[in-house]
């Protein structure tokens, strides 16, 4: 039985990502590891609009009757949660980050926001982008060294300590992006304001 | 290779011989330095056989690969030894300057064994090692000694014991730099069983640094970090560590009257914002430290640094005492005595209680900042009164019978925060390896201040997790070695990628967080090793059972049992809290096992 405390943390933060248009109606995931179990939102359920049913509690490091329920991506988050200190995954779709992921390998903010908190997002690029073992590898051994990562076309996975920071890292990508493809159609040479920012991309 | 100097000194206190020879590489890559470094070396040292007073417990003094080079608050250094307070595994760190000096002088390991004839205090430049008599010293309290052994802050520094730790008190520290400390479990007492009076230190290398480029950026970033977190740069430099005492009072979690009340009427009297008003002279900060969280206050009495908010707290709240200037006082002279200043004040105040209760005959009552002083002297020279408390309130408490009162885990005496109030904190103190301890992971910043983000302080199903993130990052700290502080402003994957710019070697968030994990079970085999079980991962009974009757934490106990379960099966150990093959082949200590 999920605590009452985590299922309202769940349905707030799937409510905030869909108010925020970071998801379709049935885009996306997220889940938080406990110990060596994983509670994640269930196969087809609504992020914006999460029951107390719609929560999957399965284990970390082998099956049980939870994976025939647990979201597709699951094997992603295990294998993120085995690699990672992470106690807590979103995925989302950003639009405007996935947009930039298609023409960059790595997305360098330019505001004050994003360059403080996140200095560098890289992209990765995965044909099969749901849930496979090589998406699931590829996602993790990035997750080892940033906060946050985008999969090429497809959207962003973050992680944190709590679902509340991880949608902070992802809120701040889609505001960074957004913020970018702002000054691009603006169109006006950029005026430096921060200090070494050179060495960002090295972050 | 950079980062680290690859040399140990092995210093033999019963022959008056040292030693030198390098460190095992492959050993500091996995455990860095500091609190895992000095874990690692003391399992092959000392085992359940020896006596944490005899000559064959040892002194291990580390730093780390970040010591001395410049980040922010790469100022500290470690001691490992058994602990006197509680017999099981005990590191403590420091901070000021001798950490850094000690790099300086070219050693990443300090090893002091045996125990000497006659006092003796060591001075070492860089190659040069010298043994002096101290007899003329023994006996002399720590500001004058430090001063008399020419403690110069940049150039020479001092690290001794006081009476305390000569008058072999379990709870007594090792002093540095005159008033910081290596505080707690009683370090100091193993000290004066070596007849070891006093390290001095004067050091001239620059320790290498592998990517000055990339070196210099981190050193940017976390200087602008440091800047933006208002914990960092306004509350700790304009409160001190004090600024708690208010915070922790409002939400009911401030242990009053040995863990009687969870709320203290006279916080206000003793809380930080008091303190800079009244009895500030000024804040005061370690080598490269940019926070600047030290106080220096005065009284009528004098000046000294301090007080942090424990000892604030240990004197105040904890014995019911509203009397700031006298709790300044006791701080400064427990500093001068070479006292801990939480074991002193939980275990006068477990007195305190066994007295008002008629179970021990002493005039010692909650309220008499008048009894702070005098018994903390006869705790430091074993007299009357003192020869009771000066080994802890666990050993107190159950010489008359009462071991219930003691407030302690494994023996060590709790820090402020009552975990009736705060669920995670609770078992953070059942399953800390030195015993009940804020500095082995504190969930005061996920279950308090929102840092990294707020997490329900009376959530019990996933607090586990938060905790053993905690302690596995809090062990990872405590092996580079920096300050905690730093952490309240800069996120973990900062400190990955320092340690890669100095050293040269590639540690991701994850890998660095997994020496973490690596060093706290590594300290759990040390005390399995020693007999401990888990029985022993455990609170007060008064924590588990009386709930406060008032307050926002009234009708909440520690609900231990469900986390603990959680917290075994999280760490990957069995039932009985004991680590799994599986697991410690993982964690690359698999041999250690079969010496179990």
């Amino acid at each position: 039985m999920v605590d009452q405390r985590i299922y309202e943390m769940f349905r707030e933060i799937g409510r905030d990502l869909y108010t925020a248009n970071m998801i379709s109606s049935h885009g996306g995931n997220m889940s938080i590891r406990l110990g060596d179990h994983v509670i994640i939102k269930r196969r087809g359920a609504m992020l914006g609009n999460l029951k107390e049913h719609d929560l999957i509690e399965t284990r970390l490091d082998k099956n049980d009757s939870g994976v025939a329920l647990a979201s597709t991506e699951l094997l992603v988050h295990r294998t993120v949660y085995m690699s990672t200190p992470a106690l807590a995954i979103v995925h989302c779709h950003p639009r405007t980050a996935i947009a930039f992921s298609l023409s960059r390998d790595e997305l360098v903010p330019i505001d004050n926001e994003a360059s403080y908190l996140l200095k560098k997002i890289p992209v990765v690029t995965e044909e099969f982008a749901s849930g496979t073992p090589q998406m699931a590898n590829k996602v993790a051994e990035a997750l080892k060294n940033y906060k946050i990562i985008m999969l090429r076309g497809h959207g962003s996975f973050a992680t944190g300590s709590t679902l509340d920071e991880a949608f902070h890292w992802s809120s701040t990508l889609e505001e960074s992006c957004q913020i970018e493809l702002a000054a691009r159609l603006i169109n006006e040479p950029f005026i430096e304001y921060r200090g070494m920012s050179a060495s960002y991309s090295k972050f | 290779m950079a980062g680290w100097s690859e040399k140990v000194l092995d210093i033999d206190l019963s022959t008056q011989t040292y030693q030198t020879y390098p460190l095992d590489m492959e050993m500091a890559r996995l455990f860095v330095g500091g609190r895992g470094l000095g874990a690692r070396l003391l399992w092959d040292m000392v085992g359940p056989e020896v006596n944490t007073l005899s000559p064959e417990n040892v002194l291990i003094f580390t730093n780390g690969p970040l010591t001395g080079t410049g980040y922010q608050t790469s100022n500290r250094f470690s001691v490992t030894t058994k602990s006197p307070l509680t017999g099981t595994i005990l590191d403590a760190n420091s901070g000021g300057f001798w950490g850094m000096q000690f790099k300086k002088a070219g050693y990443d390991v300090m090893i002091v064994r045996g125990k000497a004839e006659k006092p003796v205090w060591i001075e070492i430049k860089n190659d040069v090692i010298a043994f002096h008599d101290a007899s003329e010293l023994w006996g002399m309290r720590v500001f004058a000694l430090t001063a008399k052994l020419g403690q110069n802050n940049n150039k020479r520094n001092v690290l001794c014991i006081g009476p305390a730790g000569e008058n072999l008190s379990r709870m007594a520290s090792i002093m540095n730099d005159r008033e910081r400390a290596l505080a707690r479990g009683g370090p100091g007492a193993v000290m004066g069983s070596k007849n070891l009076k006093a390290v001095v230190v004067e050091g001239r290398d620059r320790p290498v640094i592998n990517d000055p480029e990339r070196f210099k950026f981190m050193l940017y970033e976390t200087r602008k970090l440091l800047a933006a977190s208002p914990l960092t740069s306004q509350a700790l430099p304009e409160f001190g560590t004090v600024v708690l005492m208010n915070i922790m009072n409002n939400i009911g979690a401030l242990a009053t009257r040995n863990h009687q009340q969870t709320q203290f009427e006279g916080a206000e009297a003793i809380s930080g914002e008091e303190l800079s008003e009244k009895y500030l002279v000024k804040n005061s900060a370690c080598w490269a430290c940019p926070i600047g969280c030290t106080r220096i206050s005065k009284t009528e009495k004098g000046e000294g640094e301090g007080p942090e908010f424990e000892s604030t707290w240990a004197f105040g709240a904890q014995c019911g005492i509203a009397d700031l200037p006298a709790i300044i006082e006791a701080n400064t002279l427990c500093n001068d005595l070479g006292l801990d200043t939480i074991t002193a004040g939980s275990t006068i105040a477990c007195a305190m209680e066994l007295s008002e209760k008629g179970y021990m005959d002493s005039d010692l009552r909650f309220g008499r900042a008048d009894q702070l002083a005098p018994t903390l002297e006869a705790m430091a020279y074993r007299r009357d009164i003192g020869s009771d408390l000066t080994d802890g309130s666990l050993r107190l408490a159950t010489k008359y019978s009462h071991p219930e009162f003691s407030m302690s885990a494994k023996g060590m005496e709790m820090p402020a925060y009552d975990p009736r109030g705060m669920q995670g904190q609770g078992l953070l103190y059942a399953t800390s390896n030195r015993g009940g301890c804020h500095m082995r992971g504190n969930m005061v910043g996920p279950e308090v201040l929102g840092l990294p983000k707020m997490i329900d302080r009376f959530q019990v199903q996933g607090k586990s997790s938060f905790v053993i993130l905690h302690q596995n990052v809090s062990a990872a700290i405590d092996s580079l070695v920096i300050c905690k502080f730093t952490n309240m402003g800069v996120a973990d994957e900062y400190f990955a990628r320092v340690l890669s710019s100095v050293t040269g070697i590639q540690y991701d968030t994850g890998e660095l967080t997994r020496v973490g994990e690596r060093v706290w079970n590594l300290e759990r085999l040390y005390n399995l090793r020693e007999g401990f079980t888990r029985k022993d991962d455990t609170l007060p009974q008064r924590l588990l059972t009386e709930a406060p009757t008032e307050g926002p934490s009234k009708g909440w106990v520690v609900k231990l049992e469900p986390m603990l379960k959680e917290y075994y099966r999280g760490r990957g150990w069995d039932e009985n809290g004991v680590p799994k093959p599986q697991k410690l082949t993982e964690l690359k200590l698999a041999d250690l096992l079969v010496r179990i």
